[in-house]
């Protein structure tokens, strides 16, 4: 009975392996009809498990140089290390936040806070590749970021955008595809209000096309002269390179093609479009974006940068939640907010705090979680883990679990040593109750 | 190994003083001696470095009387007396360096002797390859093909090393090493807007440094005792990285000139080298007088580097006359106040100097020849850049603690160095004489059998595949218009932004994006510059003036590629122009590819 459907699946499988949901479903149908051996309940269980193939994304809300969590998400009131920073109510009752965030405490019953994350890490280079791939650095071995193993592991391979997408720039290098390969780096916009540069074909598609073939068969003879690894990769880029500039779904990045309605909506600035970005590349199968908004090391004046950069994540972080709740993405697309570390709760003589990686934040969204909850606590004074630790595995074990990732998978180095995606931790079940 | 100046023949001399502080009773001065020839026991030797020109240096403490040291009286007398110490023993045991061949083919013995004991190396790479890697390594440009043609018929024996003296004589090679310097400082800039201000300045500030030949100790201690305007002052690149702040000028400090990592000892012992918390403030108490002034807004923003030897009441981040050490556990307290202490040789200072006054010394300090970390951090960087990988990895992690691929051969280099007077010339022409440095190139995912058994290729930098780029095409791309209005720096940053990479990095963890590629495949500029169609272009004048395929497709190599295509590449070509049809077009094509190509974008 499957054979004619077969059939059908192999033309609609394209050279490069990957099947457009369009071919396969009218293939599907026509199939059905023609031999009258496909009843509805099978179509229909062969598009969910098309639509299961598709997968979870992520989309992490990267907050460059250590967001402070007083300032934040776990405002300490009542002790003098708040500083002079107020709480507000939520929509959930018992959750306060802090108070230049007035469009995230509506949003509250969809998130849940980590108050008690923790690390020992407090260098920013070393802190923001372990909480970007869940290992600290060595010299060995170069491990790669959750993007890259989301992109291995969960992607849509229908989809002609690259599986990992940054955008904005971070100070700090990794965060790349590490000993996975150069075809799971993130691609890298610097702003989600521009479509990407040079993107455009400047010959027609055939012309580009005998181009591309023109150059494999020139780079033949030096991969055969010595230079075989680089050729190779080099043509594993320009092939993802390609495939996504002669792609319809390019249109994913131009923002204008968004209603103004809900353009406003997520308010103004580099990381306002992004995030709108994020939503739009996520609904057409990419499975990891990376949205950054830095500024955040605030070794002085601490409350004026805290308040300015609230402003700039407040609208679009809980306009990205409503939305993606609005068109049903919300369940299969999980939101991380983090950054390396959070802030000393002690203020220092700058009005600014220092690295605190002993206790800090991190909120999650969506992907299976129940928000409305808080997990974990610290003293009153915000100095210490008071309540339920999380370590920074225990994180990455929990997102694994959300994004349907075995994190207990090996995975092989090039020097010939099988690497966990998580080493260690366990999940934080009360995330998922 | 003594020598006598006494038949030498002074051809010029030059006095310049380090210390700016002119109220002391005592001035720093260098002391730079340009020699024709000079015997010694031995007899006469010519004594030539690259340009003839073979700078000795030495300190000395002169009494002197402020205003009256620098007056044009004064100088040929200071000079003269001078002079006649150089006959001293204690000056002639320091000795000159090898010359650059011998000291190749040591460095050459004790490569075999360390790490590549029985190994069977490759022999040297061709003349085309060479004169390629050579003209990217030192002036950050590819060679024209008629340069390469001539490379080729020429006879001479010693015609390497003859082209190496002639690039380093050529102004790019001053122009590309700023660059790479430039872009090792700004990397890991505190301030943003560094990259704005000072990103010209230093480029012309240390491209005249090097031309001018200024040993690297010279210029490391300008650099360090730098003040002046960020735009106009490239000097001031370091202070204006990191706006004046102790903490993070000191780490880069030790990070860029002595390859020591000490940042991690900010907030805490560090966690797995030897140096304390305390040594690193000591090491930023050298600089809490540094201050950045904002200028009045002429055309654009500037800043100014100065010194604040008081505290002016009120106002937030002037700089304390004294650095404290902040208390970790009462984050509100002022702090210890910290002395300025260098953390190599543990020698103290004394207590309130000034600002020009500290700074000066840990200049000497730094740069001292008896500095274990100082030489050798520099002979690492550049053998690194050449050979693709360093004795230290990462280039900028040195120390006791750290294990080196060869001790000795970087031992005998960073003395040699040393005894040249820092001279930047001396080393990149010993480097490119070695044997090590003329083998064939290995793509680094490659393991080698023995470390420096082959070259490693290393991708361009963003400036040096810029300029690859402009004699690919042929064209003066830094003068190629932009259609897009308002945008920042014209061409050449632009492409910076998409290729540019902070070279202190391991080299592996520089990989090509699809940003990267979309901008070669696809960038207007770049098809402008492309076009066979029309005789206002390169390529069309090519293609008019020269009517056989195979010669046109040769001299689309040699423009980019360096070299002439091998048997089956020159089939492909020829074939594509017939499948195609349209003469210009494929030409078109095949220069495209050639652009897009690995090859391209690597120096092998």
């Amino acid at each position: 009975m499957l054979l004619p459907l077969l059939h059908h699946a192999q033309a609609a499988i394209r050279p490069d392996g990957g099947v457009t949901r369009r071919d396969f479903i009218k293939g599907l149908s026509a199939a059905g009809l023609a031999t009258g051996t496909l009843n509805f309940r099978d179509a229909m269980s062969l598009e969910a498990a098309e639509l299961r193939k598709r997968g979870m994304a992520c989309i992490v809300l990267w907050m460059g140089g250590g967001p402070s969590q007083f300032e934040t998400f776990s405002p300490l009131e009542g002790h003098a290390n708040g500083g002079e920073t107020k709480a507000i109510a939520t929509s959930v009752p018992g959750i306060r936040i802090a108070a230049q965030f007035p469009e995230l405490a509506k949003t509250a019953r969809d998130i849940a806070i980590i108050r008690s994350m923790t690390s020992k890490e407090g260098n920013h280079n070393r802190a923001s590749y372990l909480l970007h791939s869940g290992y600290l650095p060595t010299p060995t071995v170069k491990y790669p970021s959750l993007g890259a193993i989301c992109a291995h592991e969960i992607a849509d391979k229908a989809c002609e955008l690259p599986s990992y997408v940054r955008i904005g720039r971070t100070g700090f290098v990794d965060g790349g595809g590490g000993f996975l390969g150069v075809e799971y780096d993130p691609f890298v916009l610097a702003r989600g209000d521009r479509v990407p540069e040079n993107s455009t074909p400047l010959t027609p598609v055939e012309r580009f096309r005998s181009r591309q073939a023109l150059l494999a068969r020139m780079e033949a003879g030096y991969a055969a002269g010595g230079g075989a690894a680089q050729v190779a990769d080099h043509q594993k880029l320009y092939q993802s390179a390609t495939r996504m500039m002669l792609s319809k779904q390019m249109a994913a990045f131009d923002l204008t093609k968004e209603s103004s309605a809900i353009r406003t909506a997520y308010g103004e600035g580099p990381f306002a479009s992004g995030c709108l970005l994020a939503r739009r590349l996520v609904e057409q199968g990419v499975t990891f974006v990376e949205v950054t908004l830095g500024g955040w090391d605030t070794h002085a004046d601490n409350f004026t940068k805290t308040k300015e950069l609230a402003g700039q994540l407040d609208r679009p972080m809980a306009q990205l939640i409503a939305d993606l709740k609005q068109r049903g993405l919300l369940e299969r697309t999980l939101v991380v907010w983090l950054g390396e570390f959070g802030r000393t709760p002690k203020i220092n003589p700058r009005a600014g705090r220092d690295h605190y990686p002993q206790a800090f934040n991190v909120v999650l969204s969506g992907g299976g979680m129940r928000g409305g909850q808080v997990i974990g606590r610290v003293t009153r004074d915000g100095m210490k883990v008071d309540d339920r630790p999380v370590t920074v595995p225990d994180l990455f074990r929990t997102i694994c679990r959300s994004l349907k990732i075995d994190a207990d998978r090996e995975q092989m180095t090039p020097i010939g040593r099988p690497i966990k995606i998580v080493d260690g931790g366990s999940v934080v079940q009360e995330l998922f109750g | 190994m003594g020598f006598q100046p006494a038949q030498g023949l002074v051809v010029s001399a030059g006095l310049e003083a380090h210390d700016t502080d002119w109220a002391k009773p005592e001035a720093l001065l260098d002391c730079y001696i340009v020699w024709a020839t000079a015997s010694n026991d031995e007899g006469t030797l010519p004594c030539r470095g690259p340009k003839g020109r073979l700078n000795y240096r030495m300190e000395c403490r002169i009494p002197l009387q402020g205003l009256v040291a620098m007056s044009h009286i004064y100088r040929p007398i200071v000079a003269a007396w001078l002079l006649s110490l150089l006959a001293a023993p204690a000056y002639a045991q320091q000795g000159h360096p090898a010359l650059p061949a011998q000291a190749a083919a040591q460095v050459d013995r004790l490569l075999s002797e360390e790490v590549l004991r029985g190994q069977t190396l490759a022999p040297p790479v061709d003349d085309a390859a060479y004169l390629r890697r050579v003209s990217l390594d030192i002036i950050g440009e590819p060679p024209t093909p008629q340069e390469i043609v001539a490379f080729i018929l020429d006879p001479a024996p010693d015609k390497r090393a003859r082209l190496v003296e002639r690039l380093l004589g050529h102004p790019l090679y001053g122009q590309n090493w700023a660059r790479y310097w430039r872009d090792v400082i700004l990397a890991r800039r505190s301030n943003d807007r560094a990259l704005d201000l000072s990103g010209n300045s230093a480029v012309v500030y240390l491209t005249e440094q090097f031309n001018a030949g200024r040993g690297w100790d010279a210029i490391v201690r300008s650099i360090l005792t730098a003040t002046g305007k960020a735009r106009t002052d490239g000097s001031t690149v370091l202070a204006i990285a990191h706006e004046g702040k102790p903490e993070e000028t000191a780490a880069e400090a030790a990070r860029v000139f002595l390859g020591i990592q000490l940042q991690c000892a900010q907030c805490h012992d560090h966690p797995y080298d030897s140096w304390m918390r305390e040594q690193f403030h000591q090491l930023a108490a050298y600089f809490p007088r540094v201050v950045l002034r904002p200028l009045p807004v002429e055309v654009l923003p500037d800043f100014e580097v100065t010194s604040i030897e008081k505290v002016r009441g009120g106002g937030r981040n002037k700089a304390q006359p004294e650095h404290y050490m902040s208390d970790l556990n009462d984050p509100k307290a002022k702090g210890t106040l910290t002395q300025p202490q260098f953390f190599l040789d543990d020698a103290q200072e004394q207590a309130g100097l000034t600002d020009g006054q500290r700074r000066a010394t840990l200049a000497r300090r730094t740069t001292a020849p008896d500095n274990p970390w100082f030489a050798k951090a520099l002979v690492n960087r550049v053998w690194a850049e050449l050979l693709g990988r360093g004795f230290y990895e990462p280039i900028d992690d040195l120390g006791a603690d750290r294990k080196c691929a060869a001790p000795q051969t970087l031992d005998y280099l960073t003395r040699q160095f040393i005894a040249s007077g820092h001279d930047l010339r001396w080393l990149l022409t010993t480097i490119t004489a070695t044997a090590a440095y003329q083998r064939p190139g290995r793509a680094r995912s490659e393991s080698d059998k023995a470390p420096f058994s082959s070259v490693v290729i290393q991708p361009l930098r963003a400036d040096v595949l810029f300029s690859a780029l402009g004699t690919a095409l042929q064209v003066d791309l830094d003068q190629v218009q932009q259609n897009r209005r308002g945008r920042q720096g014209g061409p050449r940053a632009q492409f910076e932004l998409a290729f540019g990479y902070d070279p202190s990095l391991p080299r592996d963890e520089v990989a090509p994006s699809i940003s990267q590629a979309l901008l070669l495949m696809n960038s207007p500029q770049i098809a402008r510059a492309m076009r066979a169609d029309t005789q206002q272009s390169p390529l069309g004048r090519l293609a008019a003036a020269i009517k056989d395929d195979d010669l046109v497709v040769s001299e689309l190599y040699l423009r980019t590629l360096s070299r002439e295509p091998g048997s089956a590449e020159r089939a492909t070509a020829r074939s594509h122009i017939q499948e195609t049809g349209n003469r210009a077009a494929a030409l078109e094509d095949i220069l495209w590819a050639l652009v897009n190509s690995a090859e391209f974008r690597e120096r092998r």
